[in-house]
């Protein structure tokens, strides 16, 4: 693997002789974190209307029609323009300095994590060895996020949804790390453009999913996990806002408020890539095998289709998400903490047991 | 049973605190629909009852093998007129058990409004006689929980009484 | 604070034996109970009802409900305005079943008024009416309960039947909400042409429907989990404090004023077995659990649907108003009467010295005895299930305060 970035890459080919390389690195560094911060903002201003839309039809309505014209496709701008202009309220008595830095520490974890995603064959912002690791590590710091706004509000809901959320952050993350220790056995790496790469092969097919029957079972618990990990609904507990008003966001308004969503979608979405790489084939599918044959494997074209195909699997599973949220009532405290540590985590020990045993008979696809 | 099978077991039994019946115009013998505004008065029968024994009385209502009046459904008062002595203590007792209802009239003279609570007897009465304390200014001797229910706890006056005089404001509201 | 145990003793040693053979430690550590106010500004109060909880953690140890938010004086108004005149003001405590508020004000005024006759048609439009409100009362009580435990959709969907539903009422009466339109003495207008046929195809529909809600919500293992056994209401409890409607016969008490008291058609109807009434059996858990209260809400809508249907086979032309003069003078007289509302027993207690006023109307909403329940339902049930336990008591704000 090449340590190096493609924007310092491209930087390294286009810049005079004489530059100072630390130039070249810091200016790759502030390229490559625009890029991520716009990305990811369209991203959940997509997502977010896609959320609005799907619930909207689920419902019987129709959803935003009006803003931008065609279904209204400008909603989540208008809306990202009004947040902007809204007056930043600190209530009185809060711990102003933990409160600013809530959702900035939030956006901070899920930017960080998000890094380590890749966009395309060969296109990443930042090509980790441990990139799975990373994404779960960074993405977990977004609960202190979460604890330090519930804690700083000085209000009693606040609260009580900072206290859920670092319960059932502390419940998930067991289950979350154990299930995908199933799909690591079968293609042994924590790279997830390695990993995407190692499922080629079956006509595009060769996705881990069907390397190994348990890791279909280790999906569903996958899944779940991420649902309670990313406060999505039934599992959307700290939040609940028939419960605890709004939970850890009940005093948050304006931009600040907006980070909260913006972390959620972005993890909402980033769970879905690490489901979508290591149980679903990553970038494999037969379309990007028919493109790979085609035009090559470093053609732009091949990269798109690869690409694409990661955006739609990871975008189907936000869309499945949204589609429970919109369908299923809330659990409750007590059943989200049974059910993660009676249920979730030995099912998913038992995952792992039984996917080594099989990984011992068949020691078939891992390279 | 109907109101006049009621009462007779009321009397049989000899309920404590029983007066007799007001009844109405329909029930006086002679008496015709609209015939003359002095003929009695319309609408239901009810059971007089001393107000200062309606709790054994209301004890015996729930009981008693034939009443069984298991439900009290409201209690309030009302205050005919400005220059009436008594307000009326209004009862309503259902039984699920046996299909029947009974309305209760207590005369509660305005000079001395103290009546005992029926709470222990009906739960439901809690709330009932905290709303009838703050709107006619009946103390419930023995009451658990005698707050307001309503109205704040600062008000002055009991609004539903017919000399109640309008506040002109209230904390710097103005009410008119 | 220290949670270091003292001295040689073990934590072991230290802990306390509760009665319930549980065993306490840190006994050294000290915490308070968090005082929650819960409303008046909270989603899940639907109005502006305020509780005061104290919470051990999630275990809520005490509750005290505050009401008077939305007091409006309905009982002194009654007092000071003429008889006709005071309906519109019955409209607006329970918001929800506007219409059978009104009959229920109507028939405790024509109960002091010996000489009236309704004309039969008015009776079915009356019956035909209070029974598509309750439908539209409960599909509220359905979908906000749906929302108070987390589910969204059902909210939608129970909106989507009541929005026809109400679009009937504006057909028939012009007002959407607050209808004012079952009168003392009949009903204010005949039904347009048409109307009678498309409320027959309303039930048609709705039959349809509510199916998608059982399979949707009430059967749903998630809210099934969240509200079986949950906020228990034993039958002498339900009694004890009054309790009537959906409430008391989720909690197992075979009564329902519309059979068992009949008025209007009801006992015309009970001859036909034109309905029947649901009672909670303990399905999914303890009896008189939240699910059975809404487990009867929900299979209610279907009993009224059955009445509906009676009233539409046998409804024919006629008047709709009885003899009413211009200027109401109700004969002195006093007299209670109670109707089945959505919500259970609402009675109105009304008194005439033989004038254009009355001397008393007193409104026994049946929210306000639904709610005093709370005091002694919320201690020891989680912050979630203080929210199951209000939902399920179906409580209209508009009626608990007047």
């Amino acid at each position: 693997m090449d340590g190096g970035n493609v924007f310092l890459t491209l930087l390294q080919k286009i810049a005079p002789a004489g530059v100072p390389s630390w130039v070249l690195v810091l200016s790759a560094c502030l390229i490559g974190i625009g890029i991520l911060v716009g990305l990811v903002s369209v991203l959940v201003m997509f997502a977010v209307w896609l959320e609005r839309k799907v619930s909207g039809h689920i419902q019987c309505r129709f959803g935003p029609m009006y803003a931008g014209g065609w279904h209204g496709w400008a909603q989540s701008l208008a809306d990202g323009i009004k947040l902007l202009a809204k007056e930043d309220l600190i209530p009185l008595g809060a711990d102003a300095a933990l409160f600013v830095l809530a959702p900035a520490i939030m956006l901070a974890a899920i930017f960080g994590a998000m890094a380590a995603m890749p966009l395309a064959p060969g296109v990443y912002f930042a090509n980790l060895n441990l990139g799975l690791f990373a994404i779960l590590a960074m993405s977990s710091m977004t609960t202190i996020g979460v604890v330090m706004a519930g804690w700083a509000s000085n209000s009693k809901w606040a609260l009580y949804g900072a206290m859920r959320e670092a319960a059932q952050v502390v419940a998930y993350e067991i289950p979350l790390g154990i299930s995908l220790l199933v799909p690591l056995m079968v293609i042994g790496t924590l790279n997830l453009g390695e990993a995407s790469a190692r499922q080629a092969g079956w006509f595009g097919m060769h996705w881990i999913l069907f390397q190994n029957p348990f890791v279909l079972p280790a999906s569903i618990l996958f899944f779940t996990a991420a649902l309670a990990e990313t406060k999505r609904a039934p599992f959307d507990l700290p939040e609940s806002e028939s419960e605890l008003v709004a939970g850890f966001m009940t005093e948050y308004s304006g931009i600040r408020w907006s980070f909260f969503f913006l972390e959620e979608y972005a993890a909402m979405f980033l769970m879905s890539v690490v489901g979508a790489v290591f149980f679903f084939g990553g970038f494999e599918s037969p379309f990007t095998h028919i493109a790979r044959e085609s035009f090559g494997s470093d053609s732009v074209a091949y990269q798109v289709v690869a690409g694409g195909t990661l955006m739609t699997k990871a975008m189907f599973g936000v869309f499945l998400m949204m589609w429970i949220r919109w369908t299923l009532p809330r659990v409750r405290i007590d059943q989200v903490m049974s059910m993660g540590y009676k249920y979730l985590t030995p099912l998913a020990l038992l995952c792992v047991l039984g996917a080594g045993i099989w990984e011992a008979i068949f020691p078939g696809a891992t390279p | 049973m109907n109101f006049d099978g009621i009462h007779d077991r009321l009397r049989v039994i000899q309920a404590p605190g029983l007066l007799g019946a007001d009844l109405p115009r329909a029930a006086i013998p002679g008496a015709k629909h609209g015939e003359s505004k002095d003929a009695g008065r319309g609408g239901d029968a009810f059971v007089l009852v001393d107000p200062q024994k309606i709790v054994p009385f209301l004890h015996v209502c729930r009981d008693e093998d034939r009443l069984r009046f298991d439900v009290l459904v409201d209690l309030s008062a009302t205050d005919p007129k400005a220059e009436d002595p008594n307000l009326w203590i209004n009862i309503n007792l259902l039984s699920v058990e046996r299909r029947q209802r009974l309305a209760i009239k207590a005369l509660l003279p305005k000079a001395d409004l103290k009546m005992p609570s029926s709470t222990a007897i009906y739960r439901a009465a809690q709330w009932h006689e905290r709303e009838c304390a703050e709107m006619f200014g009946i103390t419930f001797v023995g009451h658990p929980d005698p707050r307001h229910v309503l109205l704040p706890d600062d008000w002055v006056g009991y609004p539903l009484r017919k000399d109640y005089v309008f506040p002109k404001e209230y904390h710097g509201i103005s009410c008119e | 604070m220290s949670a270091e145990p003292q001295g040689s003793m073990t934590l072991e040693e230290q802990a306390r034996v509760l009665p319930t053979g549980e065993r306490e430690f840190f006994l050294d550590v000290h915490t308070t109970d968090l005082e929650v106010n819960f409303g008046p500004q909270h989603p899940a109060t639907h109005g502006v009802m305020r509780i005061l909880m104290r919470a051990d953690g999630e275990v809520i140890t005490g509750a005290q409900p505050h009401l008077g938010y939305l007091h409006r004086c309905a009982e002194k108004i009654g007092e000071n305005v003429e008889w006709l005149q005071y309906l519109p003001y019955t409209d607006r405590y329970d918001y929800l079943a506007a219409m059978n508020n009104n009959l229920g004000y109507s028939m405790a005024v024509e109960a002091l008024m010996p000489g009236l006759e309704l004309p039969r048609r008015a009776h079915m439009i009356r019956t035909i009416c209070a029974e598509l409100n309750r439908i539209g009362s409960h599909l509220i009580a359905f979908g906000t309960y749906g929302l108070d435990i987390g589910a969204f959709t059902p909210f939608f969907y129970a909106f989507r039947e009541r929005e026809w539903m109400m679009a009937l009422f504006e057909k028939i009466c012009g007002a959407r909400l607050t209808y004012s339109y079952i009168r003392i003495g009949g009903v204010f207008n005949d039904a347009p042409p048409g109307w009678l046929e498309e409320v027959g195809r309303f039930c048609d529909v709705f039959e349809e429907k509510w199916k998608e809600y059982v399979d949707l919500l009430v059967m749903n293992q998630i809210f099934v989990k969240r509200t079986a056994d949950v906020g228990v209401i034993p039958k002498e409890m339900a009694l004890d404090f009054g309790l009537t409607g959906p409430m008391l016969r989720g909690s197992g008490v075979d009564f329902d004023l519309r059979r068992d008291m009949p008025y209007s058609l009801y006992g015309e109807m009970l001859k036909d077995n034109a309905f029947d009434v649901i009672v909670g059996k303990g399905e999914k858990g303890t009896l008189g659990d939240c699910w059975d209260r809404t487990y009867c809400r929900v299979y209610e809508m279907m009993e009224s649907i059955k009445i509906v249907r009676w009233c539409l086979e046998r409804i024919e032309p006629g008047p709709v108003l009885g003899d009413i003069p211009k200027v109401l003078r109700i004969p002195p007289g006093e007299a209670y009467v109670g109707i089945e509302n959505p919500r259970g027993e609402l009675g109105h207690y009304v008194a005439s010295d033989g004038g254009k006023v009355a001397t008393r109307v007193r409104v026994r909403g049946p929210s306000f005895t639904n709610v005093s329940v709370l005091e002694d339902l919320l201690p020891g049930a989680l912050i979630a299930d203080a929210i199951a336990i209000i939902g399920s008591t179906d409580v209209v704000i508009g009626e608990t305060d007047r």
